[in-house]
C-alpha cells in the first residue's frame, strides 16, 4: 500500500508540474456551457416576443387611415407594437438603417376609395434583415384589410350617407334622406352586437406542461442542463490523459524498472487506476465549483450529486484501464481514445439534448455513461435519488475492471 | 553470492539462454561480452525479475532469487532505457526510485544527495531532467540502480550512445562500487570497456557462455603470438622457401598464397629478421600488419564472427 500511495503521489506531483491540459480540459466545457447557454437560453422571463417597431405613414388623413391608426392604439396591440407615425421620406431613411421592422404606407384617397367600393392597397415595406417580425407586421396588414373590406361590404348602404358627409360642408347635408340610413345601421350594429357583445368564440392563452417540466426555464436552468453533459466529457478526455501513463510507462521502460523493484504489478496498476478515479473526482468537483460560482448552476442535494460523480469518475478509470490494457501503444490510444469519447458524448446526449435525438441515438446512447450521467445529474436536479444510474455505472464499471486488471498484469509482465 | 545453473528461456523456436550457467563472487566485476541477440539483456531480464517462462535455478547467497521479494532491495538495475520521469527533476526521481525499494525515509534524502555527488549531478539535482545532456541522464540512471546500496548491479549497456567523458564516468563508478564489495554484471559491446573494468569476462553467444576468465586468460586461448600479414608481390612457393628454415618455435607460417602470407610471431623482435630474409631472396614487399592478440581475436576465434556482426 505505501508503494501504491508513492507512485500515485508521485504521477498527481507529475501531472501538476505541467497542469496546462487538465486546465484547458476544465475550461473548455464551462466556456462552452457559457457559450451554449447565452445563446440558446430564453430571452425574456414572459416567452413573449419583443414589440415590434412599425414606421406609420399616413397619407391619406382621412377617416379609414384613422382608423387603422387606431387599431394600433388598442392596448394589446400597444403590448405587440411600436408605431410611430412618418413621413415617407423619413421612413425610407429609417427602413434604411434597420430602425423599424416594417413601414405601412396608407395611400391618399384610401378613405374615399373605401367609401366608393373601389379597390385600393394598402404598402407594407418589410425590413429584410429580421426574419419573424416583418412578417407579423403583414399579417396583421392583411387581416386589417380583410375587416376593412368585410365592414365596406356589410355597410354598403350607410357608407353612402357618409359619402355624402366627405363631399361638402355638412351644411349641404339632407339629413332627411340620411335619417333612414343611419337607422339600417343602427339594427345592423345591435344585431351584430349580439353577436359580437361578447364573442362566441374566446382565446384563452394557455402552455403545455410536460411532467416534472417546469413551466419556464430560465438562464441558470439551461446551464443546469448543459454544464452536467460537458463535463462528463471532458472528463473522459481528462482521465485518458492522465492514465496514458500506463502506456508509456510500459512503452519507455519505467514500468519494467518499477518491476525490478520490491513493488507489485497490482500495486503498479492500481495506483493508477486509483489515480484516474482521484483525479477524475476531483476534476468534476472543480467543474462542479465553477458551475456553482459562475453559471449558479442547481445542482440538486450535493451528497446525491457527489455520489454520482465518485461513480462516474470510477466508471471512467476502469474503462480507460481496459482500454489502455488492449492498445498497442500511444499511437493507437490517440487515436482510438478521441473517436469513442466523442461518440459517446453524441450518442450519450452531452453534444445535444437526448430528447431532440433521433430514436437510434437515444437507444445507442444507453450504452454510454454520459447518458447514465445526465440522466443521473437531472434526477439529482429535481432533489430525486438517481439509483439506476449509480447501479449502472457501478456495475459496469465493476466488470470493466475485473477485464482490465488480469489483463494489464500479463502485459505488464510479457 | 550469486549462482546460475542451467537457465534456459525461449521465445517460440528461438533459444535465448541455452542452459546458461554462472557464479560470481562478492566484488567481482563479470564483463558480458556479446553481439546483439548473444542473450544478455534476456539473462540481465530473469535476474532482474521482469521476465518469466524460464528454466533452471537462480540463487542468491544460497535462497532462491525469485522466491522472496524482499531479495529485490539487495540487487540494483541500470536497464538500457533511460527509465525514469523527464518532467521531474533528478532528486524527485531519486526520491520516487529510491522509495520504491525499502529505504528508510530518513535515510533516502541523504543517500539521494551522496549518490548525486557520486555521478556529479549535485549542482544539478534540482533541474528537471528533461534539460540533460545524453550522459547526465545515463548517469542518473545509473545512480538510481546504486540509490539502496545493492549487493548485487546488473547494468545493461550502460554505457550506448554517450560521449567519452560521460562513459569514463560511468565505468569509474563501475569500478569503485565492484571494489566497495558490490558483485557487479556489465553487458556491453565495447571490448575496451571489459579490458578496463572487468575483473573477469564472459564470452556468450546463442545463449551460452563459451569462454571466460580474466583478461590474460582469455588471450590465452588464442596464444600469446602476434599475426603478420604481408602482402606483396612474390609467389606462393618462392615465399615459403625464403623463410624455410626460419620456421620454427617463434615463426609459424600460418598460410601461402601468391602476393599474400600469414604467420604467427611470438616474438616480435622477429619480425624486422622476417623482413630482411624476405628482401634478401627479392621478394618485393608491399603492406605489412601486425595483429596483437586481444579480445577480438579471442572473440573471432570462438564465434567466428567480429562482435559488431
Amino acid at each position: 500500500m505505501r508503494r501504491l500511495l508513492l507512485i500515485l503521489g508521485n504521477d498527481v506531483r507529475r501531472h501538476l508540474k505541467a497542469p496546462w491540459a487538465i486546465v484547458i480540459f476544465i475550461a473548455i466545457p464551462l466556456l462552452m456551457t457559457g457559450l451554449i447557454g447565452v445563446i440558446f437560453a430564453p430571452r425574456s422571463h414572459s416567452g413573449q416576443l419583443p414589440p415590434i417597431a412599425v414606421l406609420l405613414v399616413d397619407q391619406d388623413k382621412g377617416l379609414a387611415s384613422k382608423l387603422i391608426l387606431g387599431s394600433f392604439d388598442v392596448d394589446q396591440m400597444k403590448k405587440m407594437f411600436q408605431v410611430t407615425v412618418t413621413d415617407e421620406v423619413d421612413g425610407a431613411r429609417r427602413m434604411k438603417r434597420g430602425r423599424a421592422s416594417a413601414m405601412v404606407v396608407i395611400p391618399k384617397g384610401f378613405t374615399l376609395d373605401l367609401l366608393e367600393a373601389r379597390p385600393t392597397t394598402l404598402r407594407v415595406v418589410k425590413n429584410p434583415s429580421e426574419q419573424f417580425l416583418p412578417d407579423v407586421v403583414e399579417e396583421f396588414m392583411a387581416t386589417m384589410g380583410v375587416m376593412l373590406s368585410g365592414a365596406i361590404q356589410a355597410f354598403s348602404e350607410e357608407v353612402k350617407g357618409l359619402r355624402l358627409m366627405l363631399d361638402g360642408p355638412v351644411e349641404r347635408i339632407p339629413w332627411e334622406t340620411l335619417g333612414p340610413e343611419f337607422g339600417k345601421a343602427q339594427k345592423k350594429i345591435a344585431a351584430a352586437a349580439k353577436y359580437l357583445n361578447p364573442l362566441l368564440i374566446g382565446l384563452k392563452e394557455e402552455e403545455t406542461k410536460a411532467a416534472g417540466a417546469k413551466a419556464q426555464s430560465s438562464m441558470t436552468d439551461i446551464f443546469s442542463i448543459i454544464l452536467p453533459g460537458m463535463a462528463v466529457m471532458f472528463l473522459l478526455f481528462i482521465v485518458q490523459t492522465l492514465m496514458r501513463d500506463l502506456l508509456s510507462d510500459r512503452e519507455d521502460g519505467k514500468l519494467r524498472r518499477m518491476l525490478t523493484t520490491p513493488v507489485r504489478p497490482l500495486e503498479v496498476i492500481g495506483a493508477r487506476i486509483l489515480g484516474g478515479w482521484v483525479m477524475g473526482v476531483a476534476i468534476l468537483l472543480i467543474m462542479v465549483a465553477f458551475g456553482t460560482l459562475v453559471f449558479h448552476v442547481n445542482w440538486g442535494p450535493f451528497g446525491f450529486f457527489l455520489l454520482l460523480v465518485v461513480v462516474a469518475a470510477f466508471w471512467t478509470a476502469a474503462f480507460f484501464a481496459l482500454f489502455h490494457a488492449l492498445v498497442r501503444n500511444r499511437n493507437q490510444a490517440g487515436a482510438l481514445g478521441a473517436p469513442i469519447i466523442l461518440a459517446f458524448s453524441l450518442f450519450g446526449g452531452s453534444m445535444m439534448n437526448p430528447e431532440v435525438m433521433p430514436k437510434a441515438f437515444r437507444a445507442v446512447g444507453i450504452v454510454t455513461p454520459n447518458r447514465w450521467f445526465i440522466d443521473g445529474a437531472a434526477l439529482v436536479r429535481e432533489g430525486r435519488f438517481p439509483l439506476a444510474s449509480l447501479i449502472v455505472l457501478l456495475v459496469s464499471g465493476l466488470v470493466l475492471l475485473a477485464l482490465a486488471v488480469p489483463t494489464l498484469r500479463r502485459r505488464a509482465l510479457v | 553470492m550469486l549462482e546460475i545453473k542451467n537457465l534456459t528461456k525461449s521465445y517460440g523456436d528461438v533459444v535465448a539462454l541455452d542452459r546458461f550457467s554462472l557464479d560470481l563472487k562478492k566484488g567481482e566485476v563479470l564483463g558480458l561480452l556479446g553481439p546483439n541477440g548473444a542473450g544478455k539483456t534476456t539473462l540481465i531480464s530473469i535476474l532482474a525479475g521482469t521476465l518469466r517462462d524460464f528454466t533452471g535455478t537462480v540463487t542468491f547467497e544460497g535462497r532462491n532469487l525469485f522466491s522472496d521479494r524482499t531479495l529485490k532491495n539487495r540487487i540494483g538495475i541500470v536497464p538500457q532505457d533511460m527509465a525514469f520521469y523527464d518532467d521531474l527533476n533528478a532528486m524527485d526521481n531519486l526520491l520516487f526510485w529510491g522509495g520504491l525499494y525499502d529505504v528508510p525515509r530518513a535515510d533516502l534524502k541523504r543517500r539521494a544527495v551522496e549518490i548525486l555527488d557520486l555521478v556529479e549531478l549535485a549542482g544539478r539535482a534540482k533541474e528537471p531532467v528533461k534539460n540533460f545532456s545524453g550522459g547526465m541522464k545515463r548517469r542518473l540512471n545509473t545512480a538510481i540502480g546504486l540509490l539502496h546500496k545493492p549487493d548485487l548491479l546488473l547494468l545493461d549497456e550502460p554505457t550506448v550512445g554517450i560521449d567519452v567523458q560521460a562513459k569514463v564516468s560511468i565505468l569509474d563508478i563501475i569500478r569503485n562500487v565492484g571494489a566497495a564489495g558490490t558483485a557487479v554484471i556489465f553487458t556491453t559491446h565495447q571490448l575496451a570497456e571489459v579490458e578496463t573494468t572487468c575483473s573477469r569476462i564472459a564470452i556468450m553467444d546463442h545463449g551460452r557462455i563459451l569462454a571466460q576468465g580474466t583478461f590474460d586468460e582469455l588471450i590465452r586461448i588464442v596464444g600469446e603470438r602476434d599475426i603478420v600479414e604481408i602482402a606483396g608481390d612474390f609467389a606462393a612457393g618462392a615465399f615459403s622457401e625464403a623463410l624455410r628454415d626460419m620456421a620454427g618455435a617463434d615463426v609459424e607460417l600460418l598460410s601461402v598464397a601468391d602476393n599474400l602470407a600469414s604467420l604467427a610471431v611470438s616474438d616480435s623482435g622477429r619480425i624486422p629478421r622476417v623482413m630482411d630474409r624476405l628482401f634478401q631472396n627479392k621478394l618485393a614487399v608491399t603492406d605489412l600488419k601486425i595483429q596483437t592478440p586481444g579480445l577480438e581475436t579471442v572473440f573471432l576465434k570462438l564465434t567466428g564472427r567480429s562482435l559488431r556482426d
